[in-house]
């Protein structure tokens, strides 16, 4: 056994030397080459147009590889210094916080109750949740009652609903019913009620799980503008971050940056480069952040692919 | 169920086996309170409000005052001249992201499983994910930006495909392929994290004995790695065409414009306009259980086909 597989061995680096492996293996790596540079490209290009002299960058089109004419932070000034954008920061923080404390708290709840073997309640409850999964009243339905509650215009609207959802829950009582029995069957002995072995014992021993929501939780909300959109529009001071962004990008609105008496022209410059500058100052964070919690995506995005 | 409490329901009736429950785990009952009342306001009130589906419904009359009208706002929807308009660009936009980009993920994942310089293969998978995390808002800015009469793919296309110059976002012709290229570049490192995680998962013992039997690569490909991750795509699949109605209405409010409707219009969109904007609620809630319905009936099928034909399946 032994030599037949070092002969075949042999044999098998043969095949993987073949010219037909290394030209694939060639254009592989060009592939995953040409690949990131795609990535990357449209995020280089609005950094080095926020830095540039918003005349030349009018004038120009195309890619903008480095900063054009003199690299400038006039932008930048005027974006940081500006209100709409403060503010809009701030709230996107109140709700990414909040989200990631109280949404992550009702989804361990939630999680945990579910997981208990021995509550009778356990197995209807998580029928319960599993079925919002399935089917939900809507879009209007969910509206009138949010209205209905009082919430429009107020924070609650982005605080209150839709912070938990069933796919977190089922992901966290799966992890809890993997863990093995004995660890709280000991506190049991000792006499620790529910809450004490949930939060002294469990949760510690499942800490990458909860990082796995509370990722999908900040990272959804600060990229969210679509409820906000809906359950605020009247409230501009409470909107976050996103929904600024929508009006100064999408709709072209820059009246909140720009209130100088400029002429025309020079505001129509300055409105441009304030675009590439919101851009960046309302991406770069999340760009920052997302490769030290790879880790945990990965993980959780695999546990939602194996269990659904 | 690992840990299952013999003693508990061991021969107890239902009502003394409460009873026992609710004193035993009364910490347990009260804490389930919260989610109960969760769960019931925020997802199962709402399936009640369904309701308005069938009232011409008024805010102030609320729902027991509005008049009833039977299933008039759903022939309303169906008798709509743009009904079979929204459907198709709901069904199309799906089906070429399924038809396109899904494959593209599997096909990703596997060329990245054929890269063996290790940290040059995490550099590229850190980087290609990094389009999943710029924000739907900033996306669809970049988009306008270079779909722009001058913008920098309007003057690829034109060097490439001689098409007139134009601003791209403003002609129906292309709605689906700017949305289909731009989800691609968002979606295929992320969507393919599944994938490499399944790749990897599959046997390097029944590689090495079949590269012995002489299989090429190609053929332990295809008879080895595929089926070990057949499962994984099939789940994926299930999902995907459980949520063929459910196109996004976020990205699509972002990009659209009243000139592109006829291919960028989808039922999503449909309810925003209409319930949000125009203050429709009984119709666009009848539009929306429409999709809900033909949502769950889809995820339920394809989930039944899946069990059906590869024993994975979601519930």
């Amino acid at each position: 056994m032994g030599k037949h597989f070092f002969i075949k061995q042999q044999s098998g680096m043969v095949e993987k030397n073949s010219i037909s492996r290394i030209v694939f293996c060639i254009l592989n790596y060009a592939f995953f080459i040409l690949f990131s540079i795609l990535c990357v490209l449209p995020i280089w290009h609005v950094v080095m147009a926020s830095f540039s002299d918003p005349r030349v960058l009018m004038g120009t089109s195309g890619l903008v590889l480095k900063p054009l004419g003199e690299a400038t932070l006039e932008g930048y000034k005027l974006v940081i210094g500006n209100m709409a954008v403060l503010k809009g920061y701030l709230n996107t923080f109140i709700y990414v916080i909040w989200v990631a404390l109280a949404g992550t708290a009702l989804t361990t709840l939630a999680g945990f109750l579910i997981s208990r073997a021995d509550f009778m309640l356990a197995k209807p409850l998580s029928l319960f949740i599993l079925f919002t999964m399935m089917f939900s009243g809507g879009l209007i339905p969910s509206y009138m009652v949010i209205r209905q509650i009082g919430m429009i215009n107020t924070r609650w609207a982005l605080m209150i609903p839709g912070i938990t959802n069933a796919f977190y829950i089922m992901m966290i009582s799966g992890s809890l019913k993997s863990l093995p029995s004995s660890y709280e069957e000991s506190a049991k002995l000792d006499g620790a009620g529910p809450v004490t072995i949930m939060v002294r014992i469990l949760l510690p021993l499942i800490k990458a799980n909860l990082a796995v929501v509370v990722m999908f939780n900040v990272i959804g909300m600060w990229n969210s503008w679509y409820p906000a959109s809906i359950y605020l529009p009247r409230a501009r001071e409470l909107w976050p971050l996103q929904l600024v962004m929508r009006e100064m990008l999408i709709e072209n609105d820059m009246k909140s940056v720009i209130t100088s008496s400029d002429t025309k022209n020079a505001v129509d410059f300055v409105a441009n480069l304030c675009k590439y500058c919101v851009t960046v100052v309302g991406t770069l964070p999340i760009l920052c952040a997302y490769p030290f919690a790879q880790r945990y995506f990965v993980a959780g995005v695999q546990m939602g692919g194996v269990k659904g | 169920m690992g840990r299952k409490n013999p003693r508990l329901y061991n021969g107890r009736p239902f009502k003394a086996a409460l009873k026992r429950d609710l004193k035993m785990n009364k910490m347990l009952w009260l804490l389930a309170i919260p989610i109960i009342v969760y769960f019931f306001i925020f997802n199962y009130v709402p399936m009640f409000g369904l309701v308005m589906a069938f009232e011409d419904y008024k805010p102030i009359k609320g729902i027991l005052g509005s008049q009833w009208v039977g299933l008039q706002n759903f022939k309303d929807f169906f008798m709509n001249p743009t009904f079979w308009q929204i459907l198709r660009n709901t069904l199309m936009i799906s089906l070429l992201d399924l038809v396109f980009a899904f494959p593209l993920g599997i096909v990703f994942a596997l060329l990245l499983n054929e890269m063996h310089a290790i940290k040059f293969k995490k550099v590229v998978q850190t980087i290609s994910y990094m389009p999943y995390f710029v924000s739907m808002v900033v996306m669809c800015g970049l988009i306008i930006e270079f779909c722009a009469t001058n913008g920098i793919i309007t003057d690829l296309c034109v060097k490439l495909f001689h098409i007139e110059r134009q601003n791209l976002l403003m002609n129906p012709k292309y709605f689906w392929a700017i949305n289909l290229i731009s989800g691609i570049w968002q979606g295929l490192g992320y969507g393919s994290i599944v994938f490499v995680a399944a790749i990897t998962n599959a046997s390097g013992e029944l590689h090495e004995a079949a590269a012995i039997d002489g299989a090429n690569r190609l053929q332990r490909v295809w008879h080895i790695t595929m089926p070990a991750i057949i499962p994984t795509i099939s789940m994926m699949l299930i999902l995907k065409c459980g949520m063929i109605m459910n196109v996004g209405s976020d990205k699509i409010l972002l990009l659209y414009n009243p000139s592109v409707y006829e291919t960028a219009d989808v039922i999503a969109t449909h309810v925003n306009r209409l319930g949000v904007e125009m203050a429709k609620y009984g119709y666009s809630t009848a539009v929306g259980l429409f999709n809900s319905v033909v949502g769950t009936i889809l995820l339920l099928v394809s989930n039944w086909i899946s069990g059906k034909m590869t024993e994975s399946q979601l519930f």
